[in-house]
């Protein structure tokens, strides 16, 4: 009764929300958990569920998988306002079920928050878990990534029954595999994308202590690692990048194999990084039944995600949307940047909500430095934003900004203005909620829909 | 020209928080004046020689890789540093790199690791984490920044605070003080990074150098105009 009480109550605050022009995700689920605790494990009965965490990704990997599954025929649903925690999970699993609880859609692909990633994996019973990556990122919430490491590891301990899929090259992240050793499959990149980092979240080794060696660099601390003293080191992926043949502006295209077949693939998002995503998608997929062949396909066929690499033309602007939280995910926003050709203006939006990390400090490990280099900074406009502005422009006059080159914006309907009469390339780097108001503003004036229609 | 060495002791395993903003804020504010800069990295087990170092940097890390360190510590690098501080070489140290230059860190269930015992303090694990923005007041102005920490660190008779808190925790949430100060060692809780946006703070590590190597702490001004800004709204925030 309690459950039937909790479904009702679920739906008609998500209803009024809406009603009112809200897309409120947290509160419907916040609602129904404390009427009917335990109710997102009776809604996910008979559901087969993958669940997607790790520091970046998470959202692109989430499309990915859901439009492979739809494209092979596999009917779907996801949580795809990017609202991760248990509470935003249980409203998706409501919308997806009658008032009696019975699901309609019988598979789910399911985007979760580390620190949430062990409640719900002992709720969900998962068929299938990601685990996109493991970087620094809210040490002010998670603690240290030691300990982001070791929550994902007791989620994976409740999905007993799961193929976990493990990123191959993140030395912290296959770390986990000695926990789930008959089930695992490795996703990774064969070969070099970038070079060593200047600042590595995991330069020692995870097990003995002893410095990495790596035979090649992706990203950040991903690659071809081994270490000396123990052995330690990357296994051979089941899904892997084994070349790289193009990366444009609109997407790239790379062979790929997948379990010892090889493929042609060409991936509709840009940016080395969602070859990643690509491939830890594709390793979910082809676990879940879609044939490799037909997951790769779909790879062709993608809408970037909300707010990730997100495009909108209005007037003279062509402005693109590129989520950042964290210095990793940062440095291929200026990766990303830094290969627009011409004149852009650049736009970096800060806020120190709970959602974005109160500590602002990371964006002194980001390599803003890049964007000033030989005669890069000239071509650039620069505009600073958001709740900690001040802290992005010290950041851009330490990286190499001259001090009056850059444009302070206060209000977000100045920005707006600001964006989209700039003309050219804009490109937008905001925090989560920063970027929350601006899309809504931007999707508005391109007629976009929200995200929760 | 006057110019300095900078040594970033184990950039490879305290790196945490963007403290290495602070290395390039000392480097910024000396190229700006047309005074000379060096940056030397020393990572874990390469041996260099601190009495060449003019200021020595040492940020934060996580308790998985500061543990690493211990072992470095013991085969000679903790004399070196002990010996440089009595040098009068300018030290900054942060978070972790503060709680290394202590005697001791001991852990919530009571295990003791050895530190430097450069200086005479000494830090206790506790379960809750102290985070959050903060500000306290130093000799050199009031000093905003971030912390998060769980360690308490307790001054012994030797040193003095670097500041008084106005907002937040501190050393220890308890006694008021924030951050150690001993000859020219500068000693604090505050990430932020904590230079960039006070300049005062930065421009004094910077005079102390200066002095024990020229005997001429003189700095041209700067106009700080960003660095100003961005203090005044954080320390608005804070004290709201």
């Amino acid at each position: 009764m309690r459950f039937v009480l909790a479904i009702i109550c679920c739906k008609l605050i998500r209803l009024a929300l809406r009603v009112l022009g809200r897309g409120g995700t947290a509160l419907p689920g916040k609602v129904a958990l404390r009427i009917c605790p335990d109710m997102l494990s009776r809604l996910a009965r008979g559901v087969r569920v993958a669940v997607v965490t790790g520091t970046n990704g998470k959202t692109t990997t989430c499309r990915m998988l859901e439009k492979m599954l739809r494209d092979a025929g596999m009917d779907c649903f996801a949580n795809r306002s990017g609202s991760n925690l248990e509470r935003g999970i249980t409203a998706d699993f409501v919308s997806n079920a009658n008032i009696f609880g019975r699901p309609k859609r019988r598979l789910a692909v399911i985007e979760c928050d580390e620190a949430a990633f062990r409640r719900v994996c002992g709720e969900l019973s998962p068929r299938v878990c990601v685990v996109t990556n493991v970087f620094r990122d809210q040490l002010d919430r998670y603690g240290e990534v030691t300990h982001t490491l070791g929550a994902i590891r007791e989620g994976l301990d409740r999905a007993a029954h799961a193929t976990v899929c493990l990123n191959a090259d993140c030395s912290l992240t296959a770390s986990l595999a000695a926990d789930a050793p008959d089930r695992v499959r490795f996703f990774g990149v064969d070969t070099a994308l970038g070079a060593a980092p200047a600042v590595s979240d995991a330069p020692r080794c995870i097990v003995c202590g002893a410095q990495y060696e790596y035979d090649y660099h992706t990203f950040a601390h991903l690659g071809g690692f081994r270490c000396p003293k123990c052995g330690y080191s990357r296994t051979e992926p089941d899904v892997a990048v084994i070349s790289v043949s193009a990366l444009n502006p609109d997407g790239s295209a790379a062979v790929l194999r997948i379990d010892g077949e090889v493929y042609d693939a060409a991936v509709g998002l840009p940016g080395g990084y969602n070859l990643y995503n690509a491939a830890a998608a594709i390793a979910a997929a082809t676990a879940l039944g879609v044939p490799a062949g037909d997951a790769v396909r779909s790879l062709a066929r993608l809408e970037s995600g909300f707010g990730r690499m997100e495009r909108f033309e209005i007037g003279p602007s062509r402005i693109t949307m590129v989520l950042v939280k964290n210095p990793a995910g940062c440095d291929r926003a200026i990766d990303y940047l830094r290969s627009i050709p011409g004149d852009c203006t650049a736009v970096f939006c800060l806020n120190d909500n709970l959602a974005d990390g109160t500590d602002v400090s990371w964006i002194w490990d980001a390599g803003f430095e890049r964007l000033f280099e030989g005669e890069g900074g000239g071509r650039l406009s620069l505009i600073v934003s958001g709740e900690r502005a001040d802290d992005m422009r010290l950041r851009l006059k330490y990286a190499g900004a001259a001090e009056d080159s850059v444009r302070v914006v206060r209000s977000e309907s100045e920005l707006v203005e600001a964006v989209t009469t700039a003309g050219g390339q804009v490109c937008i780097l905001p925090t989560y909620t920063a970027m929350l108001p601006l899309r809504a503003a931007l999707a508005a004036k391109c007629g976009r829909k929200e995200f929760w229609k | 020209m006057r110019e300095l060495r900078i040594f970033h002791l184990y950039p490879d395993v305290l790196n945490l928080y963007g403290d290495r903003g602070n290395v390039l804020c000392l480097k910024r504010r000396l190229e700006w004046r047309g005074l000379g800069c060096t940056v030397t990295e020393v990572p874990m087990g390469e041996r260099a020689r601190l009495s060449d170092a003019d200021i020595c940097f040492i940020g934060g890390g996580q308790d998985f890789e500061q543990g690493l360190l211990l072992e470095d510590l013991r085969s000679g690098r903790a004399a070196d540093i002990k010996a440089a501080v009595e040098d009068g070489a300018a030290f900054l140290c942060v978070c972790g790199g503060y709680q290394l230059m202590g005697h001791y860190y001991e852990t919530a269930s009571g295990e003791r690791c050895q530190f430097i015992g450069a200086l005479d303090l000494a830090t206790v694990g506790a379960a809750e984490r102290m985070i959050g923005n903060f500000a306290f007041e130093t000799a050199f102005g009031t000093v905003v920044g971030f912390e998060n920490h769980s360690g308490r660190t307790r001054l012994g008779a030797g040193v003095e605070p670097l500041g008084r808190v106005l907002r937040g925790y501190g050393n220890n949430g308890e006694d008021g003080t924030e951050g150690a100060k001993y000859k020219n060692v500068f000693c604090t809780y505050s990430h932020g990074p904590v230079l960039p946006k006070n300049p005062a703070l930065a421009d004094a590590v910077l005079s102390a150098a200066l002095e024990r190597k020229y005997g001429d702490a003189s700095l041209d001004p700067l106009g700080d105009l960003s660095e100003r800004e961005a203090h005044e709204s954080v320390l608005k925030k804070i004290l709201g």
